[in-house]
């Protein structure tokens, strides 16, 4: 049986979390690392069927921490690598999220967020953790996270993961909750010819002397990739090195301001350079919008409707959907704020997204938050209420 | 604590460096130095530390293997946390990775498992293995995954500056234990065991030819191995220990010296002796007394590389047979027709199927009727067992509201279930009970449709009381009309055990047939 015949292609109707598997097992994936926890828990369930099915490797390691290594040890095997977790194993996956973006590692993990803090609501929905996505692991990085809204969605944006992850030799987080992880809809399947699946750069035995071998060169002209430099995988005859300490481009710890300097700009640069790459939002109606509504994820969905509404009673109303969560498109926000009245900004918790939304509007125009923490999705009720007020009309 | 290196800043020019002609690796100065990272050296540890003898034997070791074991050391990879020890990996030309601490196990399990090829060794030390990764540890050895630990064990923090650890003796000092370790330590070959390894062993570092050839058994060992190599920290622990106190801070050589000395008079070689007993004593100053090496368990098991590709045989079989199924799927033209938004709840206990209903609806409406569907769950951590709910939204238009805001229609298989939801059922909606189930209270609702039907009796009299669910799905097909009944006979076909696909159909059937009576009459 070749891998191809092992995909799973056509319409479904599949849960969000195993649309998710599924979209990583489309991406290439052939590792997968977790622990159980509620309601992330079908996607690791998914893989341990269906990653045997297609010559992949799927273990339940010993809590997240381990997971989240595993899944970087196995990506510098040469694999394409996957976890997933909920809110108390996000918190733990941060350690070694930091790991993965110091010693540039791709792999994808998804957080299928639930209310917290700390054990919070297990079964419930929320928006938590949009900012511990961003500042979780300690230190300057810069991280790309993306924000599904349905079942489809989270098997699109699980493949765009693992591109974005191998394109930027960094973990990229899938951002979902557990509404659209255990909304079960039909997902279409495309054949794998119809799928962009892009690899990482990688140097093979013999592609050059491993002497010259550099890990983390920026430019590498001889083998002419121009964002991150190939990654070797272990086993190949580079003996190469890698670490979390600040490092050079060979890897080695150098312990000084200047290599801090070097390390923490080509982490972020690496991302900051290809914002317009990286950030994908949708947009309707923006061209005569007095209100903007900023969501993303299930809120960006339950907020359509209030939307519509709004609109057939004459208030013009614009939709941002944050497809990228991070990096956040501040250009963006910055120039809608200036010549529009006001945004709206509906999120399942007491107000993350609303800050850079406030801070990329820089006083132009008031943002307006519709929040309530973990437990329900957004009364659309509520949103309407808020987008007549943005509008000044209560 | 170790000196920091801060001179490999300048030879090596970040970002601007250049190599030389020759090749940076070799230095022809030291017999190891094609397994050195020369331009990493001069190394960070202090005299006197035993970490280098680790450092060297272990390398003996591989070279051996790659002599007269034909080892391709390309695929030998070495994965180490934080501490001293950690900075092994450094040092070494190997495929090497220094990860955050105590986290080298799972890193290792992760490069084996998706590289079974590669020979994984994990060196790190009693802080990293022990302390804060005890828990991988002891993980790993359950596994008895291929990968070989070697632990190097000083009995505290060296890197840190020497405080107290999972390993420091009891009384023994370190300096958060100024007034003698009031702890006991683990004895790591012992935990070992516990967890399952099938093979660990112990020398110090002055037994460093046993410790050679005790570490090309452990690299070539299948399964999980654990070597537990004793050695000298003469910067911190022989600081504050009767084994090196007193000498002149100065001469850190002497103070390790010191230390080896006294592992000659203590250690007492017993191979094969049970891990339990394998341990190092000390007086009731912390000095220790007697130290147990060898190699106590060499017992070959298989490790899990068989029963995985043996699982993944079996997976496949699996999904071949899963992928006819779907390939067989009936294609059916779809409704043209418009369906507004329509609302389903249902309801009952859990074991009644209640969920893979909702399914089915959601599935049939979608896939073989080709409208929009979202189908949600609801069960609190009770209902493992107790109350469940399905809710489905069905329509032509796109979902943007997943959740039931005026439910139209509601399936109702148990009283718990008819108290918990009926009451939002929207003026003028239809509800299916299972009448054998669900007792009408005097005050029910007159301002909806209801209609009953002995779903779970009618699946009993039909062989299966299981299939009560699919009686009321056909019921509610006939009455309510939102699906169509081709749609739902594939959606059942799809989902139901293939042994039960006809007692299912007939059930189905049975309700439907009730439902058009009823209808009907109307
Ligand atoms: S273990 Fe002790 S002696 Fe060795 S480098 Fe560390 S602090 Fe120095």
């Amino acid at each position: 049986m070749n891998e191809q015949q092992g995909l799973l292609i056509g319409e479904h109707f599949l849960m969000g979390d195993y649309a998710a598997a599924e979209g990583a097992i489309m991406a290439g994936c052939r590792f997968f690392a977790g622990y159980p926890i509620t309601p992330a828990t079908e996607i690791a369930e998914r893989m341990s069927i269906r990653l045997p099915q297609v010559n992949g490797i799927y273990i339940q390691m010993e809590d997240e921490l381990a997971s989240m290594n595993a899944a970087l040890g196995a990506s510098w095997s040469g694999v394409k690598s996957m976890t997933a977790t909920s809110g108390p194993g996000f918190s733990l996956m941060m350690e070694n999220l930091g790991l993965g973006i110091m010693t540039e590692t791709p792999c994808v993990l998804v957080n299928v967020q639930r209310g917290g803090p700390s054990t919070g609501l297990p079964t419930l929905v929320s928006q938590q953790d949009m900012m511990q996505a961003r500042w979780g692991s300690h230190g300057d990085y810069e991280i790309i996270a993306l924000s599904p809204t349905s079942p489809q969605e989270l098997f699109d944006l699980t493949i765009r993961a693992f591109n974005l992850s191998e394109k930027f030799r960094t973990p990229v987080l899938v951002m979902t909750d557990a509404e659209v992880g255990h909304m079960t809809e039909r997902v279409a399947i495309p054949p794998p010819g119809e799928v962009e699946i892009i690899n990482r750069p990688q140097v093979r035995k013999g592609d050059m002397p491993p002497d010259k071998y550099r890990i983390y060169q920026d430019l590498h002209p001889d083998c002419g990739f121009d964002t991150v430099s190939p990654m070797a995988a272990a086993g190949e005859g580079y003996r190469f090195h890698i670490t979390g300490l600040t490092h050079d481009e060979h890897g080695y710890p150098v312990m000084n301001a200047e290599a801090n300097e070097w390390n923490v700009n080509r982490l972020m640069s690496k991302i900051r350079d290809h914002r317009d790459e990286i950030i994908q939002l949708e947009e309707h109606n923006l061209d005569d919008a007095e209100v903007v509504v900023v969501s993303y994820g299930i809120s960006a969905r339950t907020s359509l409707w209030p939307i519509e509404q709004a609109r057939n009673d004459g208030i013009r109303v614009g939709y941002l959907r944050l497809i990228t969560i991070w990096p956040f498109p501040e250009k963006r926000i910055a120039d809608l704020a200036r010549r529009i009245r006001a945004f709206v900004v509906p999120e399942i918790n007491m107000g993350q997204i609303i800050r850079e939304v406030e801070r990329c509007a820089a006083g132009q125009a008031p943002v307006f938050g519709v929040n309530r923490p973990g437990g329900e999705i957004l009364n659309p009720e509520k949103v309407e209420k808020t987008i007549r007020q943005a509008a000044g009309q209560m | 604590m170790p000196r920091e290196d801060t001179i490999n800043g300048e030879r090596l020019k970040l970002s601007g460096y250049e190599p030389t002609d020759q090749s940076d690796w070799v230095t022809g100065l030291h017999p190891m130095d094609e397994m050195l990272r020369g331009e990493r050296l001069p190394h960070i540890w202090c005299q006197g530390c035993g970490l280098g003898t680790a450092l060297t034997t272990f390398i003996s070791a591989l070279q051996w293997l790659e002599k007269n074991q034909k080892w391709d050391l390309d695929k030998v990879a070495i994965v180490s946390g934080i501490g001293c020890t950690g900075r092994v990996a450094g040092y070494i030309r190997l495929d090497s990775f220094h990860t955050t601490h105590g986290r080298a196990i799972p890193f290792a399990t992760g490069l084996k498992l998706a590289k079974p090829e590669l020979n994984v060794v994990v060196f790190s030390g009693d802080g990293d293995i022990a302390g804060i990764g005890g828990n991988h540890f002891i993980h790993a050895a359950r596994r008895n995954i291929d990968i070989n630990v070697i632990c190097v064990n000083n009995f505290n923090y060296g890197m840190t500056g020497g405080q107290v650890g999972p390993t420091t003796p009891h009384g023994a000092r370190a300096v958060t234990t100024q007034y003698g370790n009031f702890e006991y330590p683990f004895n790591l070959p012992y935990l070992a065991a516990a967890g399952g390894a099938s093979f660990m062993a112990r020398w110090t570092v002055l037994h460093a030819r046993r410790l050679e050839w005790t570490l090309r058994q452990a690299m070539a060992h299948r399964g999980f191995s654990f070597v537990e190599i004793i050695a000298p920290c003469s910067t911190s622990y022989a600081r504050w220990n009767p084994e090196g106190q007193g000498l002149d801070p100065q001469k850190l050589r002497r103070r390790g010296l010191e230390v080896m000395k006294h592992y000659q008079k203590v250690g007492k070689i017993a191979h094969h002796t049970h891990p339990k007993d394998a341990t190092i004593t000390v007086d009731g100053n912390g000095l220790i007394t007697e130290i147990i090496e060898g190699v106590f368990i060499d017992d070959p098991k298989p490790d899990f590389q068989a029963a995985i590709e043996q699982m993944a045989h079996s997976a496949k079989e699996k999904w071949i047979a899963a992928k006819k199924t779907l390939d067989e799927r009936l294609q059916l033209p779809g409704r043209t027709d418009y369906v507004p938004r329509t609302e389903v709840q249902l309801g009952g206990f859990g074991g009644q199927g209640i969920m893979s209903a909702g399914n089915i609806i959601g599935q049939a409406a979608t896939i073989y009727d080709k409208l929009r569907a979202s189908l949600t769950q609801s069960y609190g951590p009770e209902a493992r067992g107790g109350a469940a709910g399905s809710q489905v939204v069905i329509a032509s238009d796109p979902i943007h509201h997943p959740h039931l805001i005026e439910p139209t229609s509601m399936i109702i298989m148990s009283q718990e279930a008819y108290a918990k939801y009926v009451v939002n059922l929207s003026a003028g909606g239809i509800l299916f009970i299972d009448d054998g189930l669900v007792r009408l209270p005097r005050n029910h609702r007159q301002d909806i449709e209801t209609f009953g039907i002995s779903a779970t009796q009618i699946a009993e009299d039909l062989g299966n009381s299981r299939a009560a669910n699919t009686v009321m799905l056909g019921f509610w097909t006939a009455i309510g009309g939102v699906v169509s009944k081709p749609a739902m006979i594939q959606s059942l076909t799809d989902s139901v055990p293939p042994k039960t696909i006809e007692v299912n159909l007939k059930s189905f059937e049975a309700g439907y047939r009730k439902g058009l009576r009823i209808k009907g009459r109307q």
